[in-house]
Formats: C-alpha cells, structure tokens, sequence
C-alpha cells in the first residue's frame, strides 16, 4: 500500500485511543456492537464467544454445585438425583448467561452513536483497501486501469478522516460527561436565580461601594448567562 | 481466533505480555482470553485422560480439569492479593489475577503438549495404574515449571514497583564522606531495608503455593473421578471419601513396584 494511502487508514489502536475503550470487529468496550448480524464472519465470532462463554460458566458453576449439593446431602450416586443435579446446574449456567447477555445489551443502549461511528470507520477503511486495489492494478505495465483523478480522491478520504477522528473524539467526550449534560438545566436556573438574587442585592445597596461591587458582579453575571444562552 | 492470539503472545515474549501486565494495558481482554484458551487445553486434556474408561468419563474430565485448576485459582486470588497488599504493593486486583492466569496459561499449554504422549500410552498400554503414575508425573512436571515461571513473573512484575526507591550510587563518594555535611543521607544505608521486604515478600509466594497446592489436590480429590479405575461403573463423584491424597499416590506406586 502507499505511504499516503496508508496514513489514511484508521487503525484498530487508534480507535482504541480516541474512543477510549477495548474495540474491535465484535466488541466496543464490554458490549455487543449491533453490527454483528449483517457480516455472517462476525456472527460466527459472536456465536464462538457466546458458546466458550457458556462453557466457561458451566466449568464454573458445575463443580461448585457438586461440592454444595454433595455437602448438603442432596446427591446418592443413582441416575435420578445425578439428572436432577444436572438439570439444576445448567438452568443456573443458563441463567447466568442469559444475566451477562443482558448486562451487556444494557452498555450497548448507550453506545449506539459509537457503534454508527465504527461502521462509518469501516465503511472508510474498505474505500482505501478498494483505492489500494485499484493502484496495484493500475502499476501494472499496460494497465489501462487508474483511478480518475488519484489527488482529489485523497483530498476527499483525508477530509472524511478528519471528520471521523474529530466525530469520534466527540463521542468520547460527550460520554465522559454525560452526566453534566444532563443536568444542564438544572445549572442554568441555578445561575438565573443566583441572577435574580444578585439584582435584588443591588437594588437596596445602590449608593455604597459595596453597591458598585454588586454592580460588577451582576454584569459578570449577566455576560455569562448570555453566553451561556449561546452555547445552548 | 483472538483468543488463542493472546496465548501465543504471551508464549512468544513473556517479558512484554508481563509489562503491559504492570501498566495495565487491557488487563479484561487479556484475562478473558487467557481464561478460555486455558480452559479449552484443559478440556482437550481432560478429555483425553477420560477416555481411559467410558464416553461420560470423556464429558466429565473434560468439565472437571479446567475447573480444578480455575477454581483453585479463584479460592486462593483474595489470599494472594490482601497479603501482598500488606506487605506494600501497589498493583490492582486485575492484574494478580492476570498475572496468575499466565501461569495457569502457561501450565495449560505444557499440559496439551504432552497430550500426544498421553494418548500413545493410552492406546498402547491398558494399564490404569501406570496410566495414573503417568499421569501425575505430567501433572507434577507442568505444575514444578508453572511454579518457577509464576516466581519470575511475579518477580518481573513487582521489583519494577520497587526500583524506583533504590538508588545506584551512593549520593556522596566514600572517600569523601567525612568531609559532607552532616544532614546529607547516606543511601547505601537504604539498601538493607528493600532486601528485607523483597526477602519478606518471596516468603509470602512461597507459602501462596504451598496453599495453592493444598487447596488444589483437595479440590482434586473431591472432584475424581478424573481417570475412571476400570472395575468402578461411571460415577459423576466417588460418595466413599476415604484417606488422602498422598496416600493414594503412596498406594499406587507401591502397586505399580508389584508390592501388594
């Protein structure tokens, strides 16, 4: 691939360093990226993971239950009892996994932006693999296969680039802080009432020094609370 | 398959795998990966020491070898992890249970190497004591070289916490040191202390193992049946608990000698 093709490529670390969390072609962070059903490669990896992780679980939870069930007095050693402990055992395996799945589709409900984000990353790097294709053929002698105009092409990816690093870098930030987003209304009434407080002060101090101190503070006030106005 | 990426990772340059441990560089997918591949080399060797008797042997060696090994790991972690705490360190309870699962990674793979060996002396020789005997001298050959392994690791890992306090060079020269003024630290004194606490904390691994080996065969012996002895019907567990371990083993090699 060429050097500057290949500057242009968004490599798993780095999305690993702008997003912030462990992300790859199934997982973002500790949830299930929805776009798993539409390739059937990733739907394989998601159906390995869910089977060796409900093998795990049951090489978890089996042995213990045996040695609690074998304390306890429930099991004789006749087939009976060893089916009835082996039904028990695998519905607690089951429900087990069927919590974590859960516990996951929970972090994924507030990933989703990030999950549109990485397919659009995708969709990114296979238009340079495509590009790439379309320069090694086009280095064959006698090829008359070339890309139109290769310079307005790079322009074009290098800009979508930035907008996915800056869109990224976005998400991360917005997540980080969500919950001050959140409660933004709550801080600005706060700010009008300390506003209105604050005017109130002046009105009955108008003629002393302290009066013009208010004074001050109030238009602080009052250009933050425009500011703020903007910026919503 | 990612899973198994990590394992050959680790296999293949132990010294860094060890270092992202310290800095804690994506200690949940690395004890996530660890833990199925290791469980999946179980599972193939547990597989194929129950083979020796019946198929539901097969299925239930094939559950109960991971789990003898995983579940002592997880008894024993908050042990580990409150002592060392104790005694000054400053790593977080994901990354001793990653460093221990290293070891029990790596005891895996040795495990699964001997798996060829195990199934030609299956096939070639129906002897179930001999099998046994051989049997736990792999297990003990795997478990000695995880145990020196899991020593250097620790090791690795923790002294790079402590370097930071020792000092190559004294801070005044010898020869000098009459001449220095008095409030000056002679930092050769520093010395003695950190070997202290290196010597204290080696004590503290060995004595984690000794617990880690008792726990394990208790765990073992309560699980077995792990091999199946050929005149005993399929069993999920043994309901007679009779004497030890140790005296099992005792027992087998004066049978395997031909005293008995």
């Amino acid at each position: 691939m060429q050097a500057d093709l290949e500057e242009l490529r968004i490599t798993q670390k780095e999305l690993e360093n702008l997003s912030g969390l462990d992300v790859n072609e199934v997982f973002m962070g500790s949830a299930w990226r929805p776009s798993i059903i539409r390739y059937p490669k990733r739907l394989l990896s998601f159906l390995m993971t869910e089977v060796f992780t409900f093998g795990l679980i049951l090489i978890f939870c089996l042995p213990i239950g045996l040695i609690v069930a074998r304390s306890f007095g429930g099991l004789t050693g006749d087939a009976s009892s060893t089916a009835q402990f082996l039904q028990v055992s695998l519905g607690v395996s089951a429900a087990i996994a069927l919590l974590w799945n859960l516990y996951m589709w929970q972090k994924g409900k507030s990933l989703t932006m990030l999950a549109h984000l990485l397919d659009e990353v995708d969709k990114h790097n296979e238009i340079i693999a495509a590009v790439d294709v379309i320069d090694e053929l086009g280095s064959v002698k006698n090829s008359t296969i070339s890309l139109i105009d290769r310079r307005e092409v790079l322009a074009a990816l290098t800009a979508t680039r930035e907008s996915l690093v800056c869109a990224l870098m976005t998400e991360k930030i917005l997540r980080k802080h969500k919950r001050f987003i959140a409660r933004r209304h709550e801080l600005f009434s706060n700010i009008e009432t300390n506003l209105a407080t604050l005017q109130h002060l002046q009105v009955t101090n108008q003629a002393d020094e302290y009066g013009q101190l208010l004074n001050e503070a109030l238009q602080i006030g009052m250009s933050v609370h425009q500011e703020l106005k903007k910026g919503t | 398959m990612k899973y198994f990426a990590v394992l050959i990772t680790l296999l293949r340059d132990r010294t860094l795998f060890l270092e992202e441990i310290r800095q804690g560089i994506k200690i949940e997918s690395k004890i996530v990966s660890l833990l199925i591949s290791s469980s999946i080399f179980f599972a193939i060797y547990g597989a194929i020491i129950g083979a020796n008797s019946s198929l539901p042997q097969v299925i239930s060696s094939a559950v109960k070898l991971p789990a003898l090994y995983l579940i002592t790991l997880i008894i024993c972690l908050p042990t580990l992890f409150f002592f060392d705490i104790l005694f000054g360190s400053t790593l977080a309870f994901n990354q001793y249970a990653a460093l221990i699962l290293t070891t029990v990674a790596i005891i895996s793979v040795l495990l699964f190497s001997f798996a060829p060996v195990t199934l030609f002396f299956l096939v070639s020789i129906r002897d179930y004591e001999f099998f046994l005997l051989l049997n736990i001298a792999i297990f003990a050959l795997t478990g000695l070289i995880g145990v020196k392994l899991f020593y250097q690791g620790m090791q690795f890992v923790t002294e790079s916490n402590y370097k930071m306090f020792k000092s190559r060079e004294p801070l005044v020269k010898l020869d000098q040191a009459e001449d220095a003024p008095d409030d000056f630290v002679k930092v050769q004194d520093a010395t003695p202390v950190e070997d202290k606490s290196q010597r204290m904390r080696t004590k503290l691994l060995q004595f984690w193992l000794f617990l880690y080996a008792l726990v394990g065969s208790q765990l073992g012996w309560t699980l077995r049946p792990f091999f199946g002895a050929p005149e005993e019907p399929f069993q999920l567990f043994r309901s007679e608990i009779e004497s030890n371990f140790y005296q099992q083993v005792i027992r087998i090699i004066f049978t395997v000698l031909g005293f008995q």
